[in-house]
């Protein structure tokens, strides 16, 4: 050992070496790093030893616990599947007249229903399910297929014009572009819809116009009082809800070039249980406005 | 540059002139797109600086008495350097911490979004920064520490210049939409096989310093300096592997995939951390605190079990990066049990900083540069500690994927890396420039408060953030179902965000202030030019040192 | 011991061997066994490969930085589990060079985001997140729709894929601006080559809403419906029973 010269504030020798005036002293190793880098390494070997750890060759040991950390997970999921089975059973098994009268079982839906909506719905629907520009407000109780919570649970399953081989398929036409109708009557059907809702949607002449065009074309889908049908998924024009806005420019739009929104399917997502519970909370939304 | 010798301007020259025609040929083959703007970037910056050179081509030589000298003017030039990446890499911190906070205070234009700015951040704070620092410091305590000039005039500039060129390309190509996406390693094909010339002539400075020695030893600054050379050229090799669609084009794809892609990239990942913002800045510290303390090293075998420790344990740590991943489990194993190990290492180095302080206590008091040293030694050991911590898996569990991280890396990153560059900054602009003090120690002080209370404030917010955003993901209702949803979480930060920017902005306008006293000493010091004022006391080059002993 | 590093540390060539040494060795058993061990990568015999136009979606969603913000890496854990579906498997990003796994969520994973919202959506929210999710901090990405995608260079990208390992046949490579154009326009007659060459579950649909123009949007768009739908192998029941 190199000895070098005394350090008087700690006492101790330098390594007699330095380097542009800065050195080095010969404190020995403090005893707790030794201590811990021991207690360090014991830890290694005994985690080693019981977890899968050391590569070779072409596996690996796999540990005296046989963890894993794919077969826990497995199997918390299940056991959470097994604790929620209590209620989730229920309603499963329940209709939804059953379940709406049972208020504990309505907490259940509410509570997993706002987490299952927000994370899967809110996207399009928006937090407060009141949609948006092309999406629709599930709160209007302006249904397009039918607001009795098994149609709204088909719906929530299959999509509508989702990629699932059962969807629901709707379709506006695209009046203007296919050229079916001129512009003159576009404008006027426009305004007739708009009348329906409106009061100052346009002139009477226009208006009366619009209603001969709808009583040719549009009465099909939206069925000869313009409140919609549920067979085609077709929407009630008489309300005041637009799923694709109401301004003159949107509802031209509408007609000039059709709609056909889309809705994916759920059923490869969420299980048949969780749906019927969307639909629950869906359509108690729409109560509680 | 009047001090280069003729050969030396001759060859320098000729690299820019053939940088220059490799910018013409890939501005050339990128027409129209962002190649050949990065080619037109690598041409103006090449073109500029033959310019510069042409311009004093006629200067007398330098006289034979300069090699009687250390060689100090690349370092001088890389801390001015240090400072302007400091100010332009946290000011994008603090716009993409803004960002996250109100995302519409943006431009409609595709290189101000978010995605495209944090990598500028990231890069510009790491290796614009922490890169330059490193490169400035490491010749000024190369030379001093070997008692030997660097050995010629045009590597050290090749090094300095050909490294920010790097930076400045991959920087630009972040804002064009040019990436690998691999983080901290992002620079495409090409940007990377230039890193990799400068880093070879960068590495043989070393060598070729080294072998000039007149210290029969090398000094633990330089092992950890060597450490950081010699690794960040394996793991950036390695990690950036990738095949070019072609030689006219950024685009490149990585040689790994998947699983393997992971490990790889996590591997290099976490030892940019450790031997780019850890070794590299350990050798800055192991210079810069003693020489300021004025005190000798607490433990020579301290220093010993630290570095090797360090330098082995790290290397196998970069999986606790993908804890629950598809992953291999074993994988994760001996990534957690050597991040806990590593710990030891981590905190003898903390320690042995620390320690060297007994005896200068008083100074740490009233020099805010010393205090820079001092607290980042303390972030340092907080932060192995905290990563450490977070490396165990249950714990990693709730910390991936959230703002824990982001804290922990601030803590580090601003507590430790950035301190203790400032620290060292302030004392070496004092000795490079031979001033008795810097130009004004009372904006050190200020300077020091900014940044300890703007890393406070940041760390704190994330921790917070990030803590209750992992609570928030996985807590869930009596009835076995998640409590909250995702959106929920991203409603809750808010808050933090907006305290994190704060907390952001101090610490910039720190580094500004900071940035003006250095160049407020600078240009002190070219006002009174020729009134040697002070400065470091160098040993004189050359003579061999006496090693009792020995 | 100490006296044998006073030894190392008087040569620089010496101890620079030393380092290299013992850094090297944590990287060596950790990486390389990951090419060895057959269990690392879950056999998927249904695996497909991106499409060009997938691809070049992908070189999108790398470009603009998505994954800054998005994880594509759900863990084995069970509210990841819960909330974002079955846990990612290795073999789901085998052709994935470089991986997109991600390090932060400030948005959510994306591993399993094919085909759970529509495409209007997805368009809708790459334009302004804003205008469909008042709540969201995400940027908005405006240009992505009038960009036009540039595809000329496609077969390039997919040969060079094709050398770091991807099965891309020879066929597929000499059509991929052709493929490229084709996937998103499903009445034109080059859509019909798309699903002979990558298979009838391919997604052909005008992306964007718009099937004359191809942009950028088409092809991020096409890129997030597919992820977590190049293979089936994830959503199989017994996950562990892979590949072991
Ligand atoms: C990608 C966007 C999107 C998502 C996500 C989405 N929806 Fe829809 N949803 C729509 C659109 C668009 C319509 C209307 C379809 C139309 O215009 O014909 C619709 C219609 C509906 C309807 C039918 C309304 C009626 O009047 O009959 C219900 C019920 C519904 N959604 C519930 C849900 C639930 C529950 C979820 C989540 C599990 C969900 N939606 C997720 C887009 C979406
Ligand atoms: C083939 C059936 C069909 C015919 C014929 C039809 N519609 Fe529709 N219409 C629909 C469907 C289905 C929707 C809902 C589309 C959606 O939500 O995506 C719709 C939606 C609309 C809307 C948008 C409502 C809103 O809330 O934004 C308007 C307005 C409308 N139709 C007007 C008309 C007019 C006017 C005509 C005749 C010129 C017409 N429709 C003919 C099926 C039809
Ligand atoms: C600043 C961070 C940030 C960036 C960058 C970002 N996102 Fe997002 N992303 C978010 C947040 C926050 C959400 C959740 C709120 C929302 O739905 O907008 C989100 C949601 C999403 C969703 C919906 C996920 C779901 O399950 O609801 C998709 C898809 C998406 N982003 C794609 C992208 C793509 C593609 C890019 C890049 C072009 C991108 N994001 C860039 C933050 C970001
Ligand atoms: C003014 C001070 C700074 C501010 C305001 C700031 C802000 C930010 C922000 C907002 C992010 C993105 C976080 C996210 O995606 O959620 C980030 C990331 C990052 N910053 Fe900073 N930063 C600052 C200084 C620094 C410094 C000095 C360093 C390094 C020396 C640094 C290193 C990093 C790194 C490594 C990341 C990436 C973290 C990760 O991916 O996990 N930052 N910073
Ligand atoms: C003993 C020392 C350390 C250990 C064991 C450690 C461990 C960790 C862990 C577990 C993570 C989180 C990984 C994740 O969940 O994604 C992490 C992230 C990070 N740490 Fe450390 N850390 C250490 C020291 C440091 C220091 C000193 C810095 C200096 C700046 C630092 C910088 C970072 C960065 C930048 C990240 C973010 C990586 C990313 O996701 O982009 N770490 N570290
Ligand atoms: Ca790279
Ligand atoms: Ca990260
Ligand atoms: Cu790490």
């Amino acid at each position: 050992m190199d000895v070098g010269r005394r350090d008087p504030v700690t006492g101790r020798t330098t390594t007699g070496h330095e380097w542009n005036g800065i050195e080095e002293l010969n404190t020995p190793v403090p005893k707790v790093v030794l201590f811990f880098l021991a207690i360090g390494a014991l830890f290694c070997l005994g985690y080693w030893l019981l977890m899968p750890a050391w590569p070779l060759g072409s596996t690996y040991t796999k540990g005296l616990l046989g963890n894993d950390q794919r077969r826990i997970v497995d199997q918390e999921v299940a056991t959470a599947k097994a604790q929620r089975a209590a209620w989730l059973d229920k309603i499963q098994a329940l209709d939804f007249a059953a379940i709406k009268s049972d208020p504990v079982l309505m907490q259940d839906v509410t509570k997993a229903g706002h987490v299952l909506f927000s994370d899967n719905c809110a996207a399009c629907h928006g937090i407060k399910a009141t949609g948006g520009p092309g999406f629709p407000d599930l709160t209007a109780k302006s249904w397009l297929w039918g607001g009795e919570p098994e149609k709204i649970a088909e719906t929530i399953g299959i999509g509508i014009n989702s990629t699932n081989d059962d969807t629901r398929v709707s379709q506006m036409l695209a009046f203007g572009r296919d050229g079916i109708l001129d512009r003159q009557k576009i404008t006027d059907v426009v305004t007739y819809v708009r009348s329906l809702s409106m009061p100052d949607a346009g002139s009477v002449e226009s208006i009366e116009a619009g209603r001969e065009v709808f009583a040719g074309n549009c009465v099909a889908c939206h069925g000869k009082d313009a409140k919609g049908m549920h067979e085609q998924g077709a929407p009630d024009l008489t309300d005041s809800h637009w799923i694709y806005g109401g301004t003159l420019q949107d509802v031209y739009s509408t007609v000039y070039s059709g709609r056909q929104g889309h809705m994916p399917n759920w059923n490869a997502r969420l299980t048949p249980a969780e749906i019927k519970l969307l639909a629950l909370y869906v359509g108690q939304l729409g109560q509680a406005k | 540059m009047t001090k280069l010798t003729v050969t030396e301007r001759q060859i320098g020259l000729i690299i820019c002139l053939v940088v220059a025609a490799i910018g013409l040929a890939m501005a050339a083959a990128g027409r129209g797109e962002p190649f050949g703007v990065q080619g037109f970037t690598v041409l103006l910056l090449a073109l500029a600086l033959s310019g510069f050179i042409i311009a004093r081509w006629d200067a007398p030589p330098p006289d034979r008495s300069l090699l009687e000298h250390y060689y100090d003017d690349p370092t001088k030039v890389g801390i001015v350097l240090t400072m302007f990446w400091a100010v332009i890499a946290m000011f994008v911190g603090v716009w993409v911490a803004a960002l996250l906070a109100w995302p519409e205070l943006t431009f409609d234009a595709a290189w101000a979004s978010f995605g495209r700015l944090r990598p500028v951040h990231t890069s510009g704070v790491i290796f614009g920064f922490g890169g330059n620092a490193l490169i400035a410091t490491s010749f000024h305590v190369l030379q001093r520490t070997s008692r030997a000039r660097l050995p010629d005039q045009l590597s050290p500039w090749f090094v300095l210049i050909g490294y920010n060129l790097f930076c400045i390309v991959a920087a630009s190509g972040y804002l064009l939409g040019i990436t690998q996406s691999k983080e901290y390693a992002e620079p495409e094909w090409y940007a990377d096989l230039w890193l990799v010339i400068v880093w070879i002539v960068y590495f043989l400075i070393f060598v070729r310093t080294l072998a000039r020695r007149k210290e029969p030893h090398i000094y633990v600054a330089n092992w950890y300096y060597m450490a950081f050379i010699l690794v960040v050229a394996i793991l950036h090799i390695v990690n950036n592997l990738a095949v070019p669609i072609s030689f006219g084009s950024a685009k490149s794809y990585s040689a790994f995939s998947g699983v393997q892609d992971a490990m790889t990239q996590w591997w290099y990942g976490h030892n940019a951390v450790a031997f780019f913002l850890t070794s590299g800045f350990l050798g800055m510290m192991y210079y810069y605190l003693p020489k300021r303390a004025g005190r000798p090293i607490f433990s020579y075998p301290l220093s010993l079990i630290s570095f090797w420790g360090i330098t082995f344990m790290y290397m196998w740590a970069g999986s606790h990066h993908l804890h629950y991943t598809a992953l291999p489990q074993w994988v994760q194993t001996l990534g957690m049990t050597f991040s806990l190990v590593l710990l030891v290492p981590s905190w003898a180095s903390a320690g042995n900083a620390l320690a060297t302080l007994n005896g200068a206590w008083h100074k740490v008091r009233d020099d805010a540069t010393l205090r820079f040293m001092m607290v980042a030694a303390v972030f340092y050991g907080l932060s192995t500690f905290e990563g450490s911590f977070m490396a165990i898996r249950a714990v990693n569990s709730l910390s991936h994927y959230t703002d824990w991280t982001i804290g922990h890396v601030h803590g580090g990153a601003l507590g430790w890396v950035a301190m203790i560059t400032f620290g060292s900054i302030y004392a070496l602009v004092q000795w490079m420039w031979k001033r008795p003090a810097i130009y004004s120690p009372k904006l050190v002080e200020v300077h020091f408060w900014l940044a300890l209370s703007g890393t406070i404030v940041y760390v704190f917010s994330m921790w917070n953030s990030g803590i209750i955003q992992g609570l928030m993901w996985r807590t869930y209702n009596e009835n076995g179902t998640l409590a909250y949803s995702f959106l929920d979480t991203v409603e809750a930060m808010h808050p933090y965000y907006v305290a994190r920017t704060f907390g952001g902005l101090l610490f910039l306008l720190g580094a500004i202030v900071g940035t003006y006293n250095v160049l407020m000493t600078i240009r002190q010091a070219r006002l009174e030019r020729g009134v040697e004022a002070g400065g470091e006391v160098d040993l004189p080059l050359g003579r061999p040192a006496a090693q009792p002993g020995e | 011991m100490a006296d044998l590093h006073r030894k190392l540390e008087r040569s620089a060539i010496r101890f620079m061997l030393a380092i290299i040494a013992v850094a090297s060795i944590g990287g060596l058993v950790e990486i390389a066994p990951l090419f060895t061990i057959g269990s690392t990568v879950e056999a998927a015999p249904d695996m497909r490969v991106y499409t060009p136009l997938e691809v070049a979606g992908r070189n999108i969603y790398m470009r603009e930085g998505c994954y800054a913000c998005h994880s594509q890496m759900i863990r084995s854990l069970r509210d990841e589990v819960e909330r974002y579906g079955p846990y990612s498997l290795a073999v789901e990003s085998k052709y994935d060079h470089p991986m997109l796994w991600g390090s932060k969520r400030t948005g959510p994973d994306l591993a399993r985001i094919g085909e759970k919202y529509s495409d209007a959506w997805q368009v809708a929210h790459l334009n302004n997140p804003r205008d469909v999710v008042p709540q969201s901090i995400m940027p908005a990405y405006r240009w992505l729709l009038r960009t036009p995608l540039k595809t000329d260079d496609l077969g390039r990208h997919l040969a060079a894929l094709r050398t770091v390992g991807v099965p891309y046949t020879d066929e597929m490579v000499a059509n991929a601006p052709i493929d490229a154009y084709g996937q998103s326009a499903p009445d034109d007659d080059k859509a019909r080559g798309v699903t002979e060459r990558y298979g009838k579950a391919t997604h052909v649909r005008a992306f964007d809403g718009n099937p004359g123009e191809l942009t950028e949007m088409d092809a991020l768009v096409a890129y997030l419906q597919i992820l977590g739908g190049l293979t089936d192998a994830a959503r199989k029941t017994d996950q562990t029973a892979l590949g072991e």
